[in-house]
């Protein structure tokens, strides 16, 4: 057995000594990578808001959804600067969970704890953070 | 002497080499990895229980075994030290807390790392590991095709916390790649592309020349990719379809339509909209787009080809979507009179039908070349569709060594598999010349969902107890006059019925039966209206017979229907005895008002309500407020928690709520 691990190490040994000349590799000039690559977990979020969320918050979260349309008062603007430096991650995920009315807001915001996940808020939550502000 | 001096050495270098070993593995960088999680995870730490904890970790090899999916051996948390700790989250790299997933880090244990994420399990070198050594086995995945890893076990259509995924196998569904493809699980998939046998009397050389150039240029809807065809190529392909035999009861039908008079073209504009083409159509781009443009169609089909069509698309295409609307002979002629006025290309030479004169050896190398493209892969050929698929099978192309994947001319490329897949999904034909995979002309995301789907082919199944296979429905529709109905007016292009249909409609008919009243369906059959009336795609008025609605919706009643769903919650009592005053101050606290209309007021996005107690069973109501995920795992409506009582009080009144269906109307 010993015998055997010392010949393995010698040839090993030896390889790299003769591997060590390297080959010049011929590098990649202009990769193809996918678009901007997105974490997983963000593409949940996306993936979330866009199913939940942007049929009143709209595309950009802006508060401009379809259903916004005749709403009163209108969704929030969620990429507003101000606001997003106002609410910590944890107050977003909140207003979240139990809704405008829970947060001593618009009932028309519904409650989503008992639909999305904990870990699905989270994500959303991420998500809100990344969308470009304005 | 020399003997003593040679003995003398080899013992020396023989201490050296038995120190190889050793001092190799002392040298590992997973070691310094370890000492320096410890001193991490302790300052993170949040009892000091903890980071003793964390410091007395001894320095080791660490694994997850897993005998179940094919004995895999990952080592990758030997350096990964915190992916399952929550005080690891947001640590820099290699030491921070996997991110949520479906599987982790709860499951860690049971799915292991390699599963997902490939590389070489095993290893214990960063390089190997990786698979970024020469010699080095399976390189990891990319996070940008990470979801490729759920396909592997899970071989539903839709997989949940996997959009990219999803997107990706409903692009190849869409633009036919198992036409010529084949794969495991997909060997029933056939291509929704038209039969060709009626193109000599639908349309003219021109035109087709047009159209086989580059077909997204004259539909922006079209699935066909473009198969990059030189002049002569396509010159003997219009040679080849313009010259075959149509069907002589196509052919008949295409000439007495022909000859028919003009029908009345403002009668045909009101018809084609409650007909609601742009649920699958587009004009001008405004329609949901699965089906072909239709601006231009009068330019691209002659006027015989199309009024028999409108009356028989099934006659044409048995696979086509689209449904066999009730019109009668004058209607289905106003609606084309409508369609030759007003969707022509007025650009185009006035010869673009022109029947072409056909050169019989045009024609001939024509057949070759629908042979050499494997055209006859979607649309069928006149000896019917091959068994035998024309392009490379897909299973295992995501185990693909890249060594072994032929790189031709693009030498611009990083020699991996993920690079050479993206540039093969993007532009097919630019690794060597004579390739015949045409180019699908996807956005960049496209080609990221697609390269994701197809990096889920993996060699091997993965073992039976990680499969998830897409549910068989237990329910059947029936046979005979019900299902040839529900087949004519191609129900399932748009409604699902348990794991069938298409997701066009926004209500699924699994539990109809239980969810609207009998009465109402019927009006509604017959003279549908919008029920919402912000979407795109709605419901058409088929013109269908009040014999065939009723038809329908008695099967409807018995077949669709599911036992949670209670008879009469109010239990013989009448609505007005439960409290709907009481329903409707929860109606208005609950903000229900944000998504439904009532009366005037109110959002889009769900049904109205004014005539819910017409149209709902309170059975339904009481069951969807109970929990309205149960009944549609999508669906936006949010779960109030509701208890018996308030969701009972909501539905009595609800079901108060009558508007006769006619006055509803309004939003066509």
């Amino acid at each position: 057995m010993k015998t055997m691990r010392l010949g393995v190490v010698l040839a090993g040994t030896l390889l790299l000594g003769a591997c060590s000349g390297k080959p010049a590799g011929k590098a990649a000039a202009a990769p193809a990578p996918p678009p901007k690559p997105m974490s997983y977990e963000l593409r949940l979020g996306r993936a979330t808001f866009q199913h939940y969320c942007q049929t009143c918050h709209g595309e950009t979260g802006a508060g401009d959804g379809f259903n916004a349309f005749n709403l009163d008062p209108k969704p929030r603007d969620l990429s507003d600067p101000a606001f997003q430096k106002k609410k910590t991650d944890a107050d977003l995920a909140d207003a979240i969970q139990r809704g405008g009315a829970g947060v001593g807001l618009s009932a028309m915001m519904p409650p989503w704890g008992r639909t999305l996940s904990k870990e699905q808020v989270e994500q959303v939550v991420l998500y809100l953070r990344s969308l470009p502000k304005h | 002497m020399p003997i003593r001096r040679l003995f003398a050495l080899t013992s020396v270098a023989f201490l050296v080499v038995l120190a190889i070993s050793p001092a190799k593995n002392a040298l590992r960088s997973y070691r310094a990895y370890q000492r320096r999680f410890a001193v991490l995870a302790a300052s993170r730490a949040r009892s000091a229980q903890q980071a003793r904890d964390f410091e007395k970790r001894p320095v080791a090899i660490h694994q997850i075994w897993l005998p179940q999916l094919d004995n895999r051996v990952d080592r990758c948390t030997t350096c990964h030290l915190g992916v399952a700790d929550a005080v690891m989250k947001g640590a820099p790299p290699p030491f921070a807390a996997h991110p949520w997933t479906p599987h982790t880090p709860v499951r860690i244990d049971r799915y292991g790392c390699t599963s997902c994420h490939a590389g070489e399990g095993p290893a214990t070198t960063e390089s190997q590991a990786h698979g970024t050594a020469k010699d080095a086995g399976p390189p990891l995945l990319p996070v940008a095709y990470i979801e490729a890893g759920c396909g592997r076990c899970h071989s539903t259509a839709t997989v949940p916390a996997a959009p990219l995924l999803s997107r990706g196998r409903a692009v190849m569904d869409r633009y036919g790649c198992f036409a010529c493809h084949g794969a495991r699980g997909r060997e029933a998939y056939r291509s929704g592309a038209p039969p060709l046998s009626s193109e000599p009397v639908k349309t003219g050389a021109v035109w087709l020349r047009r159209w086989l150039t580059k077909p997204r240029d004259v539909d922006p809807n079209s699935t066909m990719p473009n198969f990059q065809l030189g002049e002569r190529e396509i010159e003997e392909l219009a040679n080849y379809v313009l010259g075959q035999d149509v069907p002589e009861d196509l052919a008949r039908a295409v000439r007495a339509a022909g000859d028919e008079p003009a029908g009345d073209a403002a009668n045909g504009k009101k018809l084609f909209s409650e007909s609601r083409c742009i649920s699958c159509h587009t004009v001008e781009g405004k329609g949901q787009g699965s089906a072909p443009e239709l601006s231009k169609v009068a330019s691209a089909a002659t006027r015989g080809w199309l009024l028999a069509y409108v009356r028989d698309p099934h006659a044409f295409n048995p696979l086509t979507p689209m449904p066999q609307y009730h019109f009668s002979e004058a209607d289905s002629r106003d609606v084309v009179a409508y369609m030759e006025d007003e969707f022509r290309d007025f650009d185009a030479p006035k010869d673009i039908l022109e029947p072409l004169r056909v050169n019989r050896t045009l024609a001939e190398a024509g057949e070759k070349t629908f042979r050499k493209y494997g055209c006859f892969s979607c649309h069928g050929s006149p000896g019917g569709r091959t068994a035998e698929k024309f392009g490379p099978d897909l299973d295992g192309i995501g185990d693909k060594k890249a060594a072994f994947l032929d790189f031709g001319r693009r030498t611009d490329l990083p020699r991996t598999l993920t690079a050479w897949l993206a540039a093969k999904v993007d532009s097919p034909r630019s690794f060597a010349k004579g390739l015949k995979m045409p180019a699908y002309g996807f956005n960049p995301e496209e080609t990221q969902a697609v390269v994701t789907a197809l990096l889920a082919f993996g060699s091997q199944p993965v073992p039976e107890s990680y499969r998830v296979l897409p549910t068989a429905s237990p329910i059947a529709i029936p046979a005979g006059r019900v299902g040839h109905l529900v087949d004519r007016y191609r129900c399932l292009s748009c409604h699902q019925i348990g794991d069938r249909g298409g997701d066009i409609s926004t209500a699924p008919l699994t539990f109809e039966g239980s969810k609207v009243q009998r009465s109402w369906l019927v009006d509604y059959l017959v003279l549908s209206y919008s029920i919402r009336p912000i979407l795109t795609e709605r419901m058409p008025i088929f013109h269908m017979p009040r014999e065939e609605a009723t038809e329908l919706a008695d099967a409807i009643e018995t077949l669709f229907v599911d036992p949670r769903v209670p008879e009469d919650p109010f239990q013989g009592r009448p609505a007005s005895d439960v409290d709907p005053a009481e329903g409707e101050r929860l109606y208005t606290a609950l903000g229900c008002r944000s998504c439904h209309i009532l009366g005037s007021a109110g959002g889009y996005y769900g049904p109205p309500l004014t005539d819910s107690g017409t149209r709902l069973r309170p059975g339904w109501t009481f069951a969807w407020l109970k929990g309205p995920q149960r009944w549609r795992a999508d669906v936006r409506c949010p779960d109030y928690g509701l208890t018996d009582r308030d969701a009972l009080r909501l539905t009595a009144y609800l079901a108060t709520l009558h508007q006769p269906p006619a006055a509803a109307k309004g939003g066509k």
